[in-house]
């Protein structure tokens, strides 16, 4: 009964899924709002694939992209060598080429987990990186490597040519990578991966060999992320060797992790946030991978379940109609924050127009609507006195909301046992 | 032979500078369990930090001055973020400090630009120490040999002979053992940290004015001295040494030499003229893979490093 | 008369120096439940974990079912039958108590690595995950995360682990360590239960639990087996008292 109930809700997760993605760019119909769709499908599924690692294998990789780059440079590489593949399968063979690149260095990488996996997978990520200048014929050099998807072969008259074709292509394959990698987490290998996570000797104690486990969730992992680098190659018609770098590899450790690593639709969260953001604040303040960083490491100090795991807290507390408890308190907390926010916002935005003034032009900043002068003592003062203040009130009216959590948490668990 | 003896001096002082950041990093692993992604951002401060107090004062009170100031960032950053990071556990950690050396060289990037700085060798270590044959060998690299040995006597006699340097070995393998004597082991780890920290920003003092001083020298060397822990055999300070020693000589050797497997085999008589991209290409283009390949092959016939008592 | 279910052949291990295990002869039939007992430090669990292969031997031979099986590693001792439980709980923490038990199960079953079937249509799996859970009377906490349990429940969740795989020789390490006098009870009758048909290896310290489930007993002192035999042959015999058990033991 409950088995069929669980299998009714997924199906309509899915469908909603299928649905949202089709009527997406019908919504944000904009040139650039479907560009933007595009990066988020290919993020979706490069973020998902790293959390066959990290969320349900325990490995903290930091040389994802190898994968991802490879797979992109395979793709162009094909396209280019006009082999009468229809345009629509041709990720498959950046899948094929992820797949290859898993079996051989994930043979290396795996034979460690933990810290030590850490490390390998960095040092694998930095080698490939490296020999991608060594082979020019391959990686293209400085250039990189281009081709046009509108050669390739179309089918029923879709040449891939109007990027909102583009679109649907990504969403297709983004839909069945999806399916595929939840499928996943629901076989023999995927609960062995998360139990190899949680405990690997014990794993062993029942019958099962970690590395080998570690090893096909890598190589399976290597096959999804070798398909969004195939989508990215033939999304942008070019790939350089930014695709295989740490800069590539860090971006969806951020995703994955922002997202939530412990729940299977994290990183999709994670993937559309940071894809979103990057794009709006990158293109407010030349700031912004600073403010990326401070991000992110708040994230890792005080959320580190992610976005995700935030949601689930509070889903559970609304239905349990226990919302109310903690509003007036999130409130209480939100103005200070919101004037930590800004008073560090300011002083950050005086320190870039002051220090990279030369060749920004003046000390002149622009936040907020307002032009502050950067180099006045008075504008320093005052942003800082306002960013204390705020710390300090801040500090105070978070101890009010853990209090609050606290009961709340009291209660519910005093719920559960009644 | 003069080639030699001169590389093997090069490589021995790159891989004494490598040991000086590798020893902190195995110190820090090996008590607290964290792999420091930022350690060798510590490196980089040091250099910039360098650069900018000779820049006021000179040189000499640099070489005090930025390795300590270093060594209390990392203290700071012990102690209000890694303490807090590791109630989550060691992924939390780690990715703290990976997130903290993206802050570091972004702030680096905001404070010294994107280019390099002009960060020198002091005029009076200019010069040259000795001449071995034809080739002159600077006053510099012997004054970097001396600082590093100086550096690694000072480490181990801190070990070995005094009483917080025995707290710390015991502490190494036993903390909560220490802890239970009544030392304060979370002070200890900041003093480490801090120490480590100190080591770091005093390898870039000394190498960022040898080297060069750029936002991306932070990246460069952390891989390798990640590869040199990785070697070396986690936990192990013998293992870092001798790694450190090794992967500084391969790379300054593999730099210097401008043959390709194409050219050898011609020396043999053997013609590889329609050999393979890969035969042509000389050693010194791929020494920036050397380490990396070092690294997979120690993995697969010795995964537990050179020295390595510890499985993960 | 087939092959014992274990024997050890001048097993030795070796930490460094010091020799902690000294030359084990050691012979347990198949159906047999087996006790090993002796004083802290006596090298009892370092015992099992030579037997499970959770570290290699220094010297020596084992044979498990015939077969040597000296120098594999866990999960090819697992597979040929071998299933051990831990002193210290062994659990996966973030795993529900069903899910625990699934994975006990599923190489046993068969499904090795397998990524193309649905964990949800493999009855057998489920089924057999289900029955432990019953034996081992956690069906109330079917869907809680195994990490909050409480102490005496991952202990059974621990021996449940354990047998769900259908070894046929298990070891058992203190699996009443800690536990209260009414949760010892529980727990000997669960051993009691699930033990039926098997060969069973355990380590205790609890003299009463020993005596009531063991047909046979070794006594372990300082890395040596000074004496095997039945209960009241150990009760009896001079050298285990003089060496270990002094007084207290005769009126175990």
């Amino acid at each position: 009964m409950s088995q069929v109930l669980l299998h009714r809700n997924r199906l309509m997760v899915w469908g909603g899924t299928l649905a949202v993605m089709a009527l997406l760019p019908v919504v944000f119909s904009q040139g650039f709002a479907i560009s933007l769709l595009c990066q988020i499908g290919i993020m979706a599924i490069f973020a998902l694939s790293y959390n066959m690692l990290l969320g349900q294998t325990g490995l903290l990789s930091f040389g994802h992209a190898v994968y991802y780059g490879l797979g992109a440079f395979v793709t162009l590489h094909v396209l280019n060598a006009n082999l009468g593949i229809p345009v629509t399968l041709l990720p498959l063979a950046g899948g094929a080429a992820g797949l290859l690149a898993g079996i051989v260095l994930g043979w290396v990488s795996t034979k460690r987990a933990g810290t030590t996996f850490a490390m390998i997978s960095l040092g694998i990520g930095e080698m490939v990186a490296a020999s991608s200048l060594m082979f020019p014929g391959f990686f293209g050099g400085e250039g990189g490597v281009s081709g046009n998807r509108v050669t390739g072969k179309g089918l029923f008259g879709i040449t891939y040519g109007p990027q909102i074709e583009m679109y649907y292509l990504i969403a297709g394959w983004a839909f069945v990578c999806m399916i595929a990698m939840f499928a996943l987490t629901q076989t023999p290998l995927g609960r062995m991966a998360n139990a190899v996570r949680d405990n690997p000797e014990r794993a062993e104690f029942v019958g099962y060999n970690p590395q080998w486990v570690r090893y096909l969730m890598l190589v399976l992992s290597g096959l999804f992320a070798g398909i969004a680098g195939g989508l990215t190659a033939l999304n942008y018609e070019i790939v350089t060797a930014e695709s295989l770098s740490a800069h590539t590899s860090g971006a969806v450790l951020l995703m994955a992790f922002v997202g939530g690593v412990g729940f299977f639709y994290g990183p999709v969260i994670g993937a559309v946030l940071i894809t979103v953001l990057q794009i709006a604040v990158a293109g407010l303040t030349k700031a912004w991978l600073f403010y990326f960083g401070v991000f992110f490491l708040v994230m890792v100090l005080y959320a580190p379940g992610g976005l995700a795991s935030l949601l689930v807290m509070h889903k559970r507390l609304w239905q349990a109609r226990m919302m109310g408890w903690l509003l007036p308190s999130y409130l209480l907390a939100a103005v200070p924050g919101l004037i930590l926010f800004g008073g560090t916002i300011v002083m950050v935005e005086m320190a870039y127009a002051l220090l990279g003034g030369a060749e920004l032009g003046g000390s002149e900043v622009k936040v907020f609507g307002f032009v502050v002068d950067a180099s006045s003592g008075l504008a320093w003062a005052a942003a800082a006195i306002v960013a204390g203040l705020g710390m300090l009130l801040l500090k105070r009216a978070l101890r009010e909301v853990s209090y609050q959590w606290n009961n709340v948490h009291a209660a519910l668990t005093r719920g559960m046992t009644a | 032979m003069e080639f030699f003896l001169i590389s093997l001096l090069n490589g021995v002082t790159y891989g004494l500078l490598l040991f000086m950041l590798s020893s902190g990093l195995t110190l820090i692993f090996s008590m607290m369990g964290i792999l420091n992604f930022a350690h060798a951002s510590f490196y980089m401060l040091g250099a910039y930090f360098a650069y900018q107090i000779s820049a006021y004062v000179g040189f000499w009170p640099a070489l005090i001055v930025a390795p300590l100031t270093v060594g209390v960032i990392g203290a700071l950053v012990e102690r209000y973020g890694l303490r807090r990071a590791h109630h989550y556990g060691h992924v939390a950690e780690l990715l703290f400090t990976f997130g903290l050396a993206f802050l570091i060289e972004e702030i680096v990037h905001l404070i010294w630009g994107k280019a390099a700085v002009d960060y020198r060798v002091p005029g009076s270590l200019e010069g040259t120490l000795f001449t071995l044959f034809s080739t002159s060998f600077p006053i510099y690299k012997g004054f970097m040999m001396l600082v590093s040995v100086g550096m690694l006597l000072a480490l181990y006699g801190l070990l070995t002979r005094t009483r917080i340097g025995l707290i710390i070995q015991a502490a190494l393998s036993r903390p909560d053992m220490v802890e239970a004597l009544g030392h304060n082991v979370p002070r200890i780890f900041m003093l480490v940290f801090g120490g480590g920290a100190a080591l770091a920003g005093l390898a870039g003092v000394i190498g960022g004015n040898a080297f060069v001083t750029e936002p991306g020298m932070a990246a460069a060397v952390g891989s390798i001295v990640f590869v040199v822990v990785v070697v070396g055999g986690l936990g192990s300070l013998a293992g870092a040494f001798v790694a450190s020693l090794l992967i500084g000589i391969i790379q300054t050797f593999a730099v210097a030499i401008d043959f390709s497997v194409t050219d050898m085999a011609a020396a043999l008589g053997i013609d590889l003229a329609g050999g393979s991209n890969l035969a042509r290409l000389s050693i010194s283009q791929l020494a920036p893979v050397l380490p990396y390949l070092l690294m997979v092959a120690i993995l697969i016939f010795r995964p537990r490093g050179l020295m390595g008592a510890r499985e993960s | 008369m087939s092959a014992p279910a274990l024997r050890l052949s001048g097993v030795k291990k070796r930490f460094g120096r010091s020799e902690i295990i000294k030359g084990v002869d050691l012979t347990i039939p198949m159906g047999e439940r087996h006790a090993i007992i002796g004083p802290n430090g006596a090298g009892k669990s370092t015992l099992f974990n030579l037997i499970s292969a959770r570290f290699p031997v220094t010297a020596g031979r084992i044979e498990l079912k015939g077969e040597d099986v000296t120098g594999l590693r866990p999960f090819e001792i697992n597979r040929k039958g071998l299933s051990r439980s831990f002193q210290i709980t062994n659990i996966f923490p973030r795993l529900t108590v069903f899910e625990n038990l699934r994975c006990a199960v599923l190489w046993s079953l068969g499904y090795k690595y397998s990524f193309w079937h649905r964990l949800e249509g493999l009855r057998d799996a489920r089924e057999k995950a289900e029955q432990v859970l019953e034996d081992i009377g956690l069906m109330r906490r079917r869907d809680t995360p195994a990490g909050i349990l409480s102490y005496a429940e991952q202990r059974a969740l621990e021996i449940g682990i354990t047998i769900a795989g259908g070894a046929d020789v298990i070891l058992l390490d203190e699996p009443t360590a800690g536990m209260s006098r009414s949760e010892t009870d529980e727990a000997v009758a669960l051993i009691r239960r699930v033990s039926e048909n098997r060969t069973l290896v355990m380590v205790e310290h609890d003299m009463s639990v020993v005596f009531g489930l063991a047909d046979r007993i070794s006594v372990l002192v300082y890395g040596d087996i000074i004496a095997t035999g039945a209960p009241g042959e150990i009760r009896s015999n001079a050298t285990v008292q003089e060496a270990y058990l002094g007084t207290s033991f005769a009126h175990a």
